[in-house]
């Protein structure tokens, strides 16, 4: 909304004025486009209940997460506990709903310190190239262990703590998302307009800045959506390995681990805090689904349109 | 009076399987009931197994399966006194200061050879060197063969509790053939003396083991007794399985697919003691639940913080969820009805849960919030347990308590340390049967105390304790051991638990005790 | 085809390098050890020093890793403390369970998968397209170690159909072993069956709408015909793709899986081994996966350039 003097009529726009409305209107389509796509939408819905849930955990849990309830342990589902109670008579309700935070922060703190690592390797792989194949051999010895199973290990070896969750999965999740970030800024590098930029003599750090990474935003920000939605899975292994954040940490992945030993007296500590992880993972996975199909409309032809 | 308290009518049946228990020696005679020869049993354990060299381990994974491959020369009775097994006897100096001990004639190993005293020699100088309580054979100087069937030990000094501890059967003494004399740890070929011997072990998956058919059974009792008596095998072979979750464990057991399950988590013992197809064992007292305090680290360093957690905490809510109800409240340093049980000692500050007496203490210590960090392991459901419950009560009288959940080799690192943890939860399983001088070897020097830094009084006590030549004068010792350990408010001792055992009904003979002893069980139908 | 492979396998030395490298730091990382373990709850001091000693965890790091690679290079992953033998053959014993697990997860993977896109994609737009796309979308957002759980609990306790856990090896008992392998083998599957009917569907699309499947179709041949042979056979090069990412997907999903199964494989290995701070088993577990999965990359790019000559000549 930048405010020009004297915009009554319509009198004849700088350049810089007329990038700057193009840019604004595009955006607008772009997020029309969003919130018109059904995944996305629902994706969205989904990510948003999910967090509103953890940020008014105090106001929306029946009780404190860590409350011992002595005189009603195992408790079925009932109406002072609606999805029942564990072993130590904690309130399995109020757990997973403080439970959605630990996921929450793991989850944010994840995709942030891999997108912030994934973007600085990517770019610095593809721009310095006596770096890019000391940067990748790295990244691909990382990624040929499968999996989880090095956040599994590195998560084991550091300890058990939400903090060292976070590290093993982001050593673990930035290869793939530094790559993605290498590849497509490689493909924009050799775009015509940041020949174009170059040929103007704009410096290394505007070129990498201002055109190369806001082109490789797209990928990426798809990406580590994905991320997300596996940190929250990951999360969960973890935990029931007993690597993840240690109890009584109200972590989904640990009420799920604190049930196995019930499954069968107790089946409600187990399937509830699954059916959410299942229910924010989907909302996570149809965000990143939306969110490529407008981003991506190459990909998008691909998926969608190819056949018609 | 003392408290006595059991979960929610636990299972009336039960107490039948008890009073077996403890009859066992007389009601279990050969030939009492139609015993079924052959067959294989499959028995549950949650552990691998680290080890199958029964000297060099003192996990109890590995115990459970050794103790039927392997025998001591003394062991534990039923009641927990020492009693020879492959020995015939012992003979002590009126010095105190040699050991003359005689062995069982005709005794055979399961390499077909006779056991004599050069194996028993050679078994004890590898103990020195691989045991995995190797002290215990400090207060021995020298071991000498006298006689085919006869070793001499001479002692350093007299030590009136030796017998005791040497039949201990925490990384039991046993005996093997001279051939396995020079094998590293874990290297024998493991070869004993037992009902049963060695087939095949693939680590945790499982161990097998067959009947020994030329044993030599111990002839001067008539039924089993603890690690020794008469032992007959009757099945063909057993195999142990290593089943790490206990849903796991428990739905095998229903669907029949194995025999005895070490132990049952107490919620499946209530939903199957309906089930006419499966019998429980309950094994009651198995363990002291202990909390201990750091000594050398403040906020536990003051004498009052620490009687206020004693005073906050509510002993019966954590042994109810940390032993999901099998459990006794005790607050004394042995079981009840034992010999050194010190009475009533120490009571009036057992199980008090008292918010405000605790409170007026924390401000009495000068408490300004500084975290109480409580250590505890993943891999000992009861030691987490413990810990959430504490938590969470000495939360609610100001108490900043925060759980640090180690794997238990970190757990068992970290307390050797003087900082980084305030309290540690444990079970201590073995030491109380053991009677008070192991048990509170672990709270005196020369050893490391659980609580860190020696309590002076204690470790003179302690001392007085390993020298009384007397019951009597022991029995004194220990009442004011007691009656320290509830000045000090050092280690707190929370309960007594029980191990609840299951098995398929047509599985006879299983008298519960320290390890499942396999021998003298068969499989009806 | 020789010349690729060659080039293939020389790239994967760097790789296996940092997983060497890597997978001895992570060992540098932690903060307890195994000493205590070893000596028991009442060990002294001095007795944890000499252990310490015995099992070389006293020298310095440079040395422990000089020693690492010495060994390595013997074939020599170490001794484990607490199994009481070499590691090498502790890893390759439990080898089998967890490649047989993978192999067959992927198989029902990719038979469900491909199944549910081309289904997808023949449908294209209709209500059958759309259910097979949410099942697939659901069957990513499972966690599978929880499905496998609830699996336990319908199929193990409630239907009693299926054991619940447990391993019977396939020479002892061949109906006994796939009884055993179908629960856990299917929960890994679900959760992957999605990638691969997601890639199917979409490079099915792209196939059937090239010129020459419509010139097929408008010679007349059979529509199943049409699909299978020319559109899934052109539709295959992509779905190689992703079966290579999903073979890293499964195996690290197995060493979950194996735990709530317990079957005895590598996984079930590592876990026990990471309670116990088991290092050599933890390392060597870990390496061994990895090399698996290097391999596995190989194997799916040699299938690659079997589909797609044109890959051979691309690098």
């Amino acid at each position: 909304m930048t405010a020009e003097p004297g915009t009554t009529a319509a009198p004849p726009l700088s350049l810089a004025q007329e990038v700057a409305r193009a840019r604004r209107r595009r955006r607008i389509v772009f997020l029309r486009r969003l919130l018109g796509h059904p995944s996305f939408l629902i994706g969205f819905v989904i990510l948003l209940a999910f967090v509103m849930t953890a940020l008014l955990a105090d106001w929306l849990a029946p009780y404190g997460p860590t409350r011992i309830h002595f005189r009603a342990i195992l408790a079925p589902p009932s109406a002072d506990h609606w999805l029942g109670t564990d072993g130590f008579g904690r309130d399995i309700l109020s757990r997973i709903i403080h439970g959605t935070r630990v996921s929450l922060r793991i989850g944010i703190f994840v995709v942030l310190f891999t997108g912030i690592l994934g973007t600085i390797l990517g770019t610095l792989a593809s721009y310095i190239s006596w770096l890019d194949g000391l940067i990748m051999r790295g990244l691909d010895g990382l990624m040929a262990f499968p999996g989880v199973l090095l956040a599994i290990a590195l998560a084991a070896a550091l300890g058990p703590s939400e903090t060292n969750a976070i590290i093993a999965l982001t050593v673990t999740f930035t290869p793939r998302t530094a790559r993605i970030v290498r590849a497509s800024v490689i493909v924009v590098q050799q775009m015509q307009y940041i020949e174009a930029a170059r040929a103007v003599g704009a410096g290394h750090g505007r070129i990498v800045f201002r055109y190369i990474l806001a082109n490789a935003l797209s990928p990426l920000i798809v990406q580590l959506t994905f991320v997300f939605a596996v940190s929250i899975i990951a999360e969960a292994i973890l935990s029931f390995l007993g690597v993840g954040p240690p109890p009584p940490a109200p972590s989904l992945g640990n009420i799920i681990a604190d049930g196995r030993t019930y499954i069968q007296e107790a089946w409600w500590i187990t399937v509830f805090p699954g059916l959410v992880i299942a229910v924010a993972v989907l909302g996570l996975n149809l965000m990143g689904d939306g969110l490529r199909d407008v981003i991506d409309p190459r990909q998008h032809s691909t998926r969608d349109t190819g056949g018609r | 009076m003392r408290p006595r308290l059991r979960q929610a009518g636990l299972l009336r049946t039960l107490s039948t399987t008890a009073i077996l228990a403890l009859a066992a020696g007389s009601l279990a005679a050969p030939g009492a009931m139609a015993q079924v020869h052959g067959g294989e049993l499959v028995f549950v354990q949650g552990s691998n197994p680290p080890s199958l060299d029964g000297m060099a381990t003192s996990s109890q994974a590995s115990r459970n399966i050794t103790m039927n491959i392997y025998e001591t020369l003394y062991g534990l009775s039923e009641d927990i006194s020492p009693i020879p097994i492959l020995a015939e006897g012992v003979e002590v100096s009126d010095d105190g200061k040699t050991y003359v001990f005689t062995l069982r004639q005709g005794v055979l190993f399961h390499n077909g050879k006779e056991m004599t005293s050069e194996d028993v020699k050679a078994s004890m100088e590898r103990y020195r060197r691989v045991g995995a309580t190797a002290n215990k054979l400090d207060p021995v100087r020298d071991i000498e063969i006298t006689g085919r069937y006869e070793v001499t030990f001479h002692m350093v000094g007299p030590t009136p509790t030796f017998l005791e501890s040497f039949s201990s059967p925490r990384a039991p003494a046993v005996i093997i053939p001279v051939e396995d004399a020079d094998t590293e740890a874990g290297r024998n070929s493991f070869v004993g003396t037992g009902p049963y011997k060695f087939v095949e072990y693939v680590p945790d998956s499982h161990v097998t083991i067959e009947r020994f058919d030329d044993y030599s059974a111990d002839t001067r009792h008539d039924s089993v007794d603890g690690f020794g008596g008469f032992k007959t095998a009757y099945l063909d072979r057993v195999i142990f399985r290593v089943i790490p979750e206990p849903g796991a464990q428990v739905a095998a057991l229903e669907a029949g697919e194995v025999h005895l399950v070490e132990q049952i988590p107490m919620p499946a013992a209530r939903r199957l003691d309906a089930n006419p197809d499966i019998v429980l064992h309950e094994n009651m007292p198995w363990a002291f639940t202990t909390f201990h305090l750091n000594l050398a680290e403040p906020p536990t360093d003051n004498v009052k913080f620490r009687e206020a957690i004693q005073v906050a905490l509510q002993m019966e809510e954590i042994m109810a969820i940390s032993s999901e109800g099998l459990y006794e409240l005790n607050h004394g340093w042995q079981y009840p009805d034992t010999t050194y049980w010190a009475g009533d000692i120490g009571l009036e500050y057992y199980n008090l849960a008292d918010a405000e007496r605790a409170r007026a203490l924390l401000a009495e210590a000068g408490y300004n919030g500084e975290p109480f960090s409580i250590l505890t392991d993943s891999n000992i459901p009861q030691h987490g347990r413990a810990a959430v419950v504490i938590a969470e009560q000495l939360q609610n009288v100001g108490i900043n308590a925060v759980i640090n959940q180690v794997d238990w080799p970190t757990a068992l690192n970290i307390r050797l340390q003087d900082e980084g943890w305030n309290g540690w939860t444990l079970q201590m399983g073995i030491e109380p049967v053991q009677g008070p001088v192991a048990m509170i070897a672990t709270l005196a020097s020369p050893a490391r105390p659980h609580f860190a830094v020696p309590d002076a009084e204690l470790d003179a006590l302690y001392q007085e304790l390993i020298s009384g030549m007397t019951v009597a004068e022991r029995q004194e010792t220990h009442k004011r051991i007691q009656a320290r350990l509830y000045e000090i408010f050092a280690s707190i001792k929370i309960g007594d638990s029980g191990l609840m055992q299951a098995g398929r009904a047509n599985v006879k003979g299983f008298v519960p005790y320290r390890f499942p002893r396999v021998h003298d069980v068969w499989i009806e139908g | 085809m020789t010349a690729f492979l060659i080039r293939r396998l020389l790239s994967a030395i760097p790789v296996l390098f940092v997983v060497t490298l890597v997978t001895f730091l992570i060992m540098w990382l932690v903060p307890g050890d195994i000493t205590a373990e070893i000596a028991g709850p009442d060990a002294t001091a001095a007795e944890l020093a000499a252990i310490r000693e015995r099992l070389g965890l006293d020298r310095p790091i440079w040395v422990r890793a000089l020693a690492w690679y010495g060994d390595l290079f013997r074939g020599d992953l170490g001794y484990s403390y607490l199994l009481n033998r070499p590691v090498v053959e502790a890893v390759l014993e439990r080898l089998p369970v967890t490649l047989s697990l993978t192999a067959l997860a992927l198989t029902l993977a990719t038979a469900m998968g491909m199944l549910l896109g081309i289904l997808a994609a023949v449908r294209h737009n209709t209500a059958v397209d759309q259910g097979a796309m949410v099942t697939a979308l659901i069957g990513l957002s499972i966690p599978d170690f929880w499905l496998g759980v609830v699996l336990i609990i319908l199929f193990g306790v409630w239907l009693g159909w299926l054991p619940t856990g447990g391993f019977v090896p396939l020479a002892e008992d061949p109906v006994g072993w796939a009884r055993s392998m179908a629960l856990p083998a299917f929960t890994l599957a679900v959760t992957q069956m999605g990638v691969i009917a997601r890639m199917t569907r979409s490079a099915m699309l792209d196939v059937l709408s090239q010129d020459y499947i419509r010139t097929a179709r408008a010679k007349g041949m059979r529509r199943r015909t049409v699909i299978f042979r020319h559109g899934l056979r052109n539709a295959m090069i992509p779905i190689v793709t992703v079966v290579g990412v999903i073979t890293g997907v499964l195996l690290s999903g197995a060493v979950v899986i194996e735990t709530v199964f317990s079957l005895p494989g590598v996984g079930r290995l590592i876990i026990g081994a990471i309670q116990r701070r088991d290092f050599p088993i933890i390392q060597g577990g870990l390496l061994v996966t990895a090399c698996v999965f290097v391999f596995v990359n190989i194997l799916v790019d040699m299938l690659y350039a079997w589909f797609d000559p044109r890959v051979r000549n691309d690098r």
